[in-house]
């Protein structure tokens, strides 16, 4: 099957005849002068979810915005150690940040859809990419739609802004969004945790959908939600990447003491 | 609770009274200061109305003012004032906003970066009578201008540029930073995430600011009168689109009546100029609140 | 492509947008450098000593003597005055509406705030002049009832909005737990606010009345409407004199060019100007201590 990783005395290598997406390696993230992601090193497979689980403040959230250089645009925050995406390194000197981004996408905590159209937030990203033909917008928006689960709610008002609505349909319209761009990789940061169960059930579903064409990361604080929609699993614990494998050979028999402690609720 | 009521509670229970008395003293001082703000503003709406009132007609707001005899209009003031409001806007809204962009969206702290918001926060300090004796000096003396209607708009564009860069920057920071992360998160340049996502979720509050600021613009006398002058019809009709023509705004028309001006009836002139001037700082507000609220209703769709 | 038609553009406008900010210091250098000439050919060229111009009560630019003292005295007395009047006022009018007022009187009295800033200095000078000259001369004894106490008492409803919205802002910015904590002690909500908020706030308010201090230092036209306007020191509260603000509208108009009136003009044009930089630097001190 598949994977990862890294750190030889943390995890043994599992050999993977999938591509390898995305290759992390030795990444640390500074606050300031505080480290907050330790020497973290991790390898994604193509057309895999991976999910990233850990206590609050573990740094989850800061090791996945380090995939699609999110820190550039927070003045005081370092990285450091190389990010590849299929062999090219990211924070190469001559790379562009936003050529970057178009490829790998990224779904927020909080539904943050514009203040626009539905249809607007819709082809945001493919009218900045320089599509102007207003057909060509309308089959992407349909496209984008239907693929995140949203065409039908919406099809009648794509006019309406897209501030009216629910919580869970604004996240699905943010997830359409990121399609729209046809990125490679989809970053998701506890995309379902402002939301209530119907509707995270939704977004699970959709994820599990999406995988088949993309590579998606998420991040989430719930561990029955890492159980049901991943195929592997790092759990973080205060900056350190402690152990990466298979979904159900994390849960079922953690090879770290901390891993299971984790697992067996003894961190809350 | 019998044991609480000893000897030694009473001065408590005095202090205790004496600190309800103080409070409720001082809390009705506070109140006291804050209803006279008020009445203070609406007896003064209510006597320049008063005075006013009775002056104003079709021909005072349309007649040229008369340089001795009685019965003078305000007609190219107004004009003036509006033409000068329209320039300094046309000159100092693409500049102050562009700067309040990069303050806020792009400049990392430093060196530079101190030094423009020094030199903003010293701009919005200068006197607005020492900012006109510049433009004086560089667009009467420099330029060889003479009393111009651009000569004042361009020195009303330095004096007012601090307070447009700070409206736009306080605009610019209600945006969530959500949104600003969504756009950069499809591929967005920065530029790209300014135009098309930031501006407009800030569109209500900046031009609330704007139209608020114009109203200032609108009133403003002591930068105007060495600069863009004090007569409205030197050679020229008094309603043209002449850059370098005098023009004295409605304002300054105010002030220059009353101190330098020989016609009879200045007391009526004045009390008409400061009642329209007071009309308009109210329409200049209403209107600002009315279309910042019309926008963000807009944009919200609700 | 699209993407590099994107990067163009991002250059240009991120260039552009910074020129604009750049557009500011030049301005600013600019009204520095130029003032700072124009008003130092009074030392340079008409020779005429720093000490006679701030520290002589005898303005007679014409016979080479242009002492500043009466203007400079009569800015700073008509200052003091609005600050101590005005300042007190505005400061409790923004406690009240930052700690007592309810909302919707709040959001009432917002507006009104704005509608007294806008209105033009003309229409408050106006309003002395219709309105409390003639009171003051009626009532005071004063023959004009045009002097220091008419003009301060301008500036003091003058600052009034200044000192209002900064003094609001400053309590506001004190964390809702030191309120809470205060009263959770048994404070009364005035014991609160003199022993715990306006402390807390402290250089959040002196922020507040150096701008006012800004504010009413270089108002001109309205001052200059009811102060009198002659370069005389003044006797007492009612005798009319005159600011620095003041004699440059009263006399640019019929300065020749070059002479050591005009030269003079200059000269507290230019110290108005280094007046407002120091108060923005008073500002920044101010602020930074609290830091």
């Amino acid at each position: 099957m598949t994977v990862i990783m890294q750190a030889p005395e943390v995890a043994p290598r599992l050999e993977s005849d999938a591509e390898i997406k995305l290759c992390i390696d030795d990444l640390s993230v500074y606050y300031g002068s505080f480290q907050a992601i330790k020497h973290a090193s991790l390898k994604v497979p193509e057309n895999c979810v991976m999910a990233l689980i850990g206590p609050s403040g573990c740094g989850k959230s800061t090791f996945i915005r380090a995939l699609n250089r999110m820190h550039d645009l927070a003045p005081d925050v370092r990285v450091e150690g190389t990010v590849t995406l299929d062999g090219e390194d990211i924070y190469a000197k001559d790379v562009d940040p936003v050529t970057i981004r178009h490829r790998i996408g990224m779904v927020f905590q909080r539904p943050n859809p514009f203040p626009k159209s539905i249809f607007e937030n819709a082809v945001y990203g493919p009218r900045i990419h320089g599509v102007r033909s207003r057909k060509r917008l309308m089959e992407i928006a349909e496209r984008s739609l239907r693929h995140a689960a949203l065409w039908d709610e919406v099809k009648d008002r794509l006019d309406k802004s897209a501030l009216d609505l629910s919580g869970g349909q604004q996240q699905r319209l943010c997830i359409a969004r990121v399609l729209a761009v046809e990125p490679e990789v989809i970053l998701m940061d506890e995309p379902a945790s402002a939301l209530d169960p119907i509707a995270t059930s939704k977004i699970e579903d959709l994820i599990g959908e999406l995988k088949k064409e993309y590579t998606v990361v998420i991040v989430t604080h719930s561990m029955q939600q890492a159980a049901r929609i991943s195929d592997y699993t790092a759990f973080f614990l205060m900056g350190e990447l402690v152990e990466i494998g298979n979904t159900r050979d994390i849960f079922f028999k953690p090879r770290d003491k901390r891993t299971e402690d984790y697992i067996t609720g003894r961190y809350g | 609770m019998a044991m609480m009521a000893t000897a030694g509670s009473a001065a408590a229970r005095n202090t205790a009274a004496q600190r309800r008395t103080m409070n409720s003293l001082m809390t009705g001082l506070l109140w006291a200061a804050a209803l006279s703000m008020i009445g203070l503003l609406l007896f003064f709406v209510g006597y320049i109305l008063y005075l006013g009132a009775p002056v104003i007609s079709w021909h005072f707001l349309t007649s040229p003012p008369s340089e001795v005899a009685a019965g003078g209009g305000i007609g190219p003031e107004i004009y003036n004032s509006f033409y000068i409001l329209f320039l300094t806007l046309l000159f100092t809204t693409p500049i102050a906003t562009a700067g309040g962009i990069y303050l806020q969206e792009y400049a990392r702290p430093g060196l530079f970066t101190s030094l423009v918001q020094f030199c903003a926060e010293s701009l919005s300090t200068i006197p607005s009578i020492v900012m006109g004796l510049f433009g004086m000096l560089v667009f009467v003396d420099l330029f060889h201008w003479s009393f111009s209607a651009i000569g004042g708009a361009l020195t009303l564009t330095i004096l007012n540029l601090p307070a447009l860069m700070r409206v736009t920057q306080e605009a610019l920071q209600t945006v969530p930073r959500t949104y600003r992360e969504g756009s950069m998160a499809l591929g967005a340049t920065k530029w790209q995430t300014i135009r098309r996502v930031v501006l407009p979720s800030a569109i209500a509050p900046l031009t609330t600011g704007i139209v608020l600021i114009a109203g200032r613009i609108f009133g403003e006398t002591a930068a105007l009168i060495f600069t863009a002058g004090t007569s409205v019809s030197v050679g020229h009709s008094a309603y043209d689109l002449g850059l370098f023509h005098q023009a004295e705004t409605l304002s300054v028309h105010l002030w220059y009546t009353h101190s330098e001006a020989v016609v009879p009836d200045v007391t009526k002139i004045g009390n008409g100029s400061a009642l329209v001037l007071l009309v308009m700082v109210l329409v200049f507000n209403i209107s600002a609140r009315l279309l910042g609220r019309a926008l963000s209703k807009r944009l919200t769709g609700k | 492509m699209g993407s590099g038609r994107a990067h163009a553009q991002e250059r240009i406008a991120s260039t552009a947008l910074f020129l604009a900010s750049v557009f500011v210091i030049v301005a600013m250098g600019a009204i520095i450098i130029y003032l700072a000439f124009m008003g130092l050919q009074l030392f340079f060229k008409d020779h005429v000593s720093p000490l006679v111009f701030l520290f002589s009560p005898n303005f007679s630019p014409d016979d080479g003597h242009p002492g500043s003292l009466v203007f400079i005295l009569g800015s700073v007395f008509i200052t003091a005055f609005a600050i101590c009047v005005g300042g007190p006022f505005g400061v409790a009018v923004g406690i009240f509406l930052s700690q007592l007022a309810p909302k919707r009187l709040a959001t009432f009295m917002k507006p009104t705030i704005e509608i007294l800033v806008g209105i033009p200095s003309v229409v408050y000078g106006w309003l002395g002049l219709t309105l409390l000259a003639p009171f003051i001369r009626e009532h005071l004894g004063s023959q004009t009832g045009f002097g220091l106490l008419t003009a301060g008492i301008v500036l003091s409803i003058m600052i009034l909005p200044t000192v209002i919205s900064l003094a609001e802002d400053a309590l506001r910015a004190v964390p809702h737990s030191l309120e809470e904590g205060s009263m959770a002690l048994g404070a009364t909500q005035w014991q609160t606010i003199w022993s715990v908020m306006l402390p807390a706030a402290r250089s959040g308010l002196t922020v507040a009345v150096i701008l006012g201090i800004a504010r009413a230092i270089g108002e001109a036209l309205a001052v200059q409407m009811v102060i009198g306007n002659s370069a005389i020191l003044p006797k007492g509260l009612l005798s009319p004199t005159a600011a620095l603000t003041t004699e440059i509208v009263t006399d640019m108009g019929s300065a020749q060019e070059g002479t050591v009136l005009y030269h003079s003009l200059f000269t507290m044009a230019f110290l108005l100007l280094l007046i407002a930089m120091a108060l923005i630097l008073a500002v920044r001190f101010a602020l930074r201590r609290n830091a």
